[in-house]
């Protein structure tokens, strides 16, 4: 477990951080541009001075009554929103910056299988200055887990970089950060990113954490800041299916669900292989409901849903509605004046029309 | 040419702005890293301190610290309470004096390049396993090349040319405290002007290659920030 209870009082912020998540795994830290996400992770780090309160790691007390762990002590890794590297040494020496400083090596990551796998062997002996931002940014990753950290903290580490290497680095962490068996905790305002790396989500706004739990569980707490929210959305995670309508990417969520894409993706053979798992990220307010299944629509996924949960009481007009497709929770945001008008209820089968999924 | 005592007084020139310069790159280090990282109020009265010998007539530097060097002054007192001689009319006496006339040209330009730093390095090392020494040694010194060599050559090559103080404390002893801005007036005084020529335009000619290699340094190290 990493539980957090941190205070730090600025002149003119204030956080008020106090969450506690599995000690394994990527926690989201979500929340929207200067909610004090990127003072959360610094205090996490060690590098705010002045916060208190306590804060453990697994079974490592890194800040209580009587302790303050030194950074240089806790052993964290840190991917900063600007690429950090040391610019008078060359990449590889900034790989080894941090490896060299353990007292000793536990665990055997293989630095050639590493390199090869954040594809920066053609850069070892440059220097950071002439690199990409794409590239800086996997060098410092590489940096940072190479010196065998407990925790793993990266802010925001692809806002500095441009689309396409924003994807590159996006499809390159998915994959890495599910197999190093590191707790990463992974700061963004970007429900995309949240969707498709976290585990765990800790919710943040104006310094205070507004709630903190399992991906499924937070998502789906009607009631929520974060269903309140515009960004309100769901994961559903799938497969590629086997059979393919002509340009549809169809995804076989389990329990006969099968949602259908319009195949717009840049990049044919790299994701979509019949098979292979993706996550789908339905914002709730693409998503409405009839109570008879609608016919010859032009929408492409009408599928039977019970209503889970309504959210206590409307909130600017609108209402969330927590649906239950097969085990699958979806949450839909629609006016206030529909949920009347259709007398929706808990436990009334309805069919839910999502307009548009993003495969992420 | 040169003659005897103009070869001594250039040696002594050397010997003591060299002196002075070590010095100070050993003092003003940690002196610079602490006004650059401080937040403390006392900071702003330090640093004017500091940059008194920029503003001041030296001769008002030399006339305070030859009191000082007097049996009754602070360290007159010191040094013979210690059994030590005197530091007035002394090298020692010199170096102490050059050492607070050249300090803002060491200082500031180690404090600007620490300040140019900024913390984000620092952090970097630290969360990195590099403990506060280590970040020192490993991160600011090599990133601070720049900032060393320009407070070296300017600490140097303005302890090569004063004449208030050396004037106010030295005594102007031929092969002691004699140096070439001195022995420059001496000759002037005599009306020995081709020697004085040789001197003056030997340290306009070297102080002009000292700066020029500054500058051209400078833009080549321009680019070099953090990335």
């Amino acid at each position: 477990m990493i539980k957090a209870n941190l205070q730090l009082s600025k002149s003119d912020f204030k956080l008020e951080a106090s969450f506690s998540v599995p000690g394994r795994g990527v926690t989201a830290v979500f929340g929207p541009s200067g909610c004090g996400k990127t003072t959360l992770l610094r205090a996490i780090a060690g590098l705010e001075p002045e916060v208190t309160g306590s804060l453990s790691v697994n079974t490592e007390q890194w800040l209580g009554a009587n302790t303050r762990r030194p950074v240089e002590e806790r052993r964290v890794g840190v991917v900063f929103q600007n690429p950090s590297l040391f610019p008078h040494l060359t990449v590889e020496e900034n790989l080894l910056y941090g490896r060299k400083r353990l007292s000793k090596v536990t665990k055997p990551i293989e630095l050639n299988k590493l390199i090869a796998s954040l594809e920066i062997e053609n850069l070892l002996r440059r220097y950071p200055e002439g690199l990409s931002g794409g590239e800086k940014q996997r060098v410092a990753l590489g940096r940072a887990l190479l010196a065998e950290p407990k925790l793993l903290l990266m802010d925001e580490p692809l806002s500095a970089l441009d689309l396409s290497s924003r994807e590159k680095l996006m499809l390159l962490l998915e994959k890495f950060l599910q197999e190093i068996d590191i707790p990463v905790f992974y700061v963004t305002h970007s429900s995309e990113e949240v969707a498709r790396l976290a585990d765990n989500l800790v919710l943040l706004a104006n310094g205070l954490v507004t709630d903190h739990g399992s991906i499924a569980d937070v998502l789906g707490e009607v009631d929520g800041e974060l269903s309140r929210s515009d960004t309100a959305f769901s994961v559903i995670e799938g497969q590629i299916a086997t059979t393919q309508l002509p340009g549809l990417i169809s995804v076989d969520c389990g329990a006969g669900i099968v949602l259908q894409l319009p195949d717009s993706t840049s990049m044919p053979g790299i994701r979509y292989q019949p098979g292979s798992d993706v996550r789908l990220r339905i914002r709730a307010r693409d998503v409405s409901l009839c109570l008879e299944k609608p016919q010859r629509s032009s929408i492409l996924n009408i599928l039977p849903a019970v209503i889970a949960q309504l959210a206590a009481e409307p909130y600017n007009g609108s209402r969330v509605v927590k649906l239950d497709m097969a085990g699958k929770q979806l949450l839909s945001k629609i006016s206030e004046y529909s949920v009347q008008q259709l007398g929706l209820k808990k436990g009334q089968s309805v069919f839910a029309q999502i307009k548009s999924a993003a495969l992420i | 040419m040169l003659s005897q005592p103009d070869i001594a007084a250039l040696l002594i020139t050397l010997k003591l702005a060299g002196t002075t310069t070590i010095i100070l790159l050993l003092l003003g280090t940690p002196l610079a890293w602490w006004l650059a990282t401080t937040r403390s109020r006392v900071r702003n009265a330090i640093e004017a301190v500091i940059a008194l010998p920029l503003v001041l007539p030296p001769t008002v530097l030399g006339f305070y610290l030859l009191l000082a060097f007097s049996p009754d002054g602070p360290i007159g007192a010191t040094t013979s309470a210690l059994g030590l001689p005197s530091m007035a009319f002394s090298f020692w006496g010199l170096v102490l004096g050059s050492a607070i006339y050249s300090l803002p040209f060491v200082v500031q330009p180690l404090q600007n390049s620490f300040t140019s730093l900024g913390r984000m390095p620092l952090e970097v090392a630290a969360t990195l396993g590099a403990g506060p020494l280590d970040r020192f040694i490993s991160v600011v010194l090599p990133l601070s090349k720049m900032g060393y060599l320009t407070a070296a050559v300017l600490g140097f090559a303005h302890t090569l040319g004063e004449f208030g103080v050396v004037l106010m404390i030295g005594g102007n002893i031929p092969g002691e405290t004699q140096v070439l801005s001195i022995a420059i007036y001496d000759h002037v005084e005599a009306l020995e002007y081709s020697q004085a020529h040789w001197l003056a335009a030997g340290l306009l000619l070297s102080s002009f290659l000292v700066l020029l290699m500054i500058y051209s340094a400078n833009r080549r190290f321009h680019l070099m920030k953090i990335t």
